[in-house]
């Protein structure tokens, strides 16, 4: 039996776990669900708060977008109707 | 090193012509300036607000109709505490870029008594109109507008009625009133 023979019946070789290992999974199992149910509802609501913040910023932006035009087409018109006037004037 | 920059910095201006049909180089006057304002919009911004616009309120109805088809506006706006604050250099500078086949002049109004100035420009390509420059000077105002775009100058021309300017028939029965340009600070 050379060298990589023995390496592998040591490495492949049978090993009894920890006499509470039972346990352990049972008591893992048990409780398992439970903590999957939070994270998810911890991602969840990550999800909704990230979501509705980003749609709020939106909708901001907007508003903000809106009254840039709204004041944009405010002065257009003040100083198109100013020289409409003073034309009107002029030719009457 | 000075070639980069010196790129970096047509390229900005490239980008700024792209957008802007002329450029305003009005900054120097915010300094001096009691009130300014300084809109830029391009054209998703513009088509981003047109959202949020309410057909069932006249002024945002009639907005909405005129931005259609509009690629951008920018307008520039001083008001100045005191005469002299702003020179015929700043507006003779935008002037000159408007010397130019693509633009005419529709109207220029020019008042000696009130010491007012009010000039618009039209840009006409392959006989459309592409773009609409609005000059307006008065003592202590300033105001360059630059809506860029297929402008329907018709709506352009019936925006008085709206946004609490009284229509122009109105003004015949008013006498010589004061000028809706003094108007516009009450507005705001």
């Amino acid at each position: 039996m050379d060298w990589l023979d023995q390496e592998l019946k040591l490495a492949l070789e049978r090993k009894e776990p920890s006499p509470d290992f039972a346990a352990r999974v049972i008591r893992r199992a048990a409780r398992g669900p439970a903590h999957h149910v939070q994270r998810w509802l911890a991602a969840a609501a990550a999800v909704v708060v990230m979501t509705s913040a980003g749609l709020s910023y939106r909708h901001h932006q907007g508003e903000v977008a809106k009254d840039q035009v709204m004041l944009a087409f405010k002065i257009t018109a003040v100083k198109v109707n100013h020289i409409q006037t003073h034309v009107k004037g002029a030719v009457r | 090193m000075n070639l980069l920059r010196g790129l970096a910095v047509a390229g900005c201006c490239a980008a700024l012509l792209c957008a802007q049909q002329f450029t305003f180089n009005l900054d120097h006057l915010a300094a001096k300036a009691s009130d300014s304002v300084d809109i830029s919009l391009n054209g998703p911004t513009l088509q981003f607000a047109a959202k949020f616009l309410d057909s069932k309120d006249p002024d945002q109805a009639k907005v909405k109709q005129l931005i259609a088809g509009l690629e951008g506006i920018y307008v520039k706006s001083f008001e100045f505490k005191s005469k002299g604050d702003w020179s015929d250099a700043d507006l003779e500078n935008i002037r000159k870029q408007l010397r130019t086949p693509e633009w005419s002049r529709i109207v220029g109004v020019h008042s000696a008594e009130d010491g007012e100035t009010a000039e618009i420009y039209v840009r006409n390509q392959a006989g459309k109109v592409t773009g609409v420059a609005i000059l307006a000077a008065e003592p202590t105002e300033l105001t360059v507008v630059n809506i860029v775009g297929a402008v329907d100058l018709d709506s352009l021309a019936t925006l008085g009625g709206h946004f609490g300017i009284p229509e122009l028939s109105d003004q015949k029965d008013a006498g010589k009133q004061k000028g809706p340009g003094k108007q516009k600070g009450s507005g705001k």
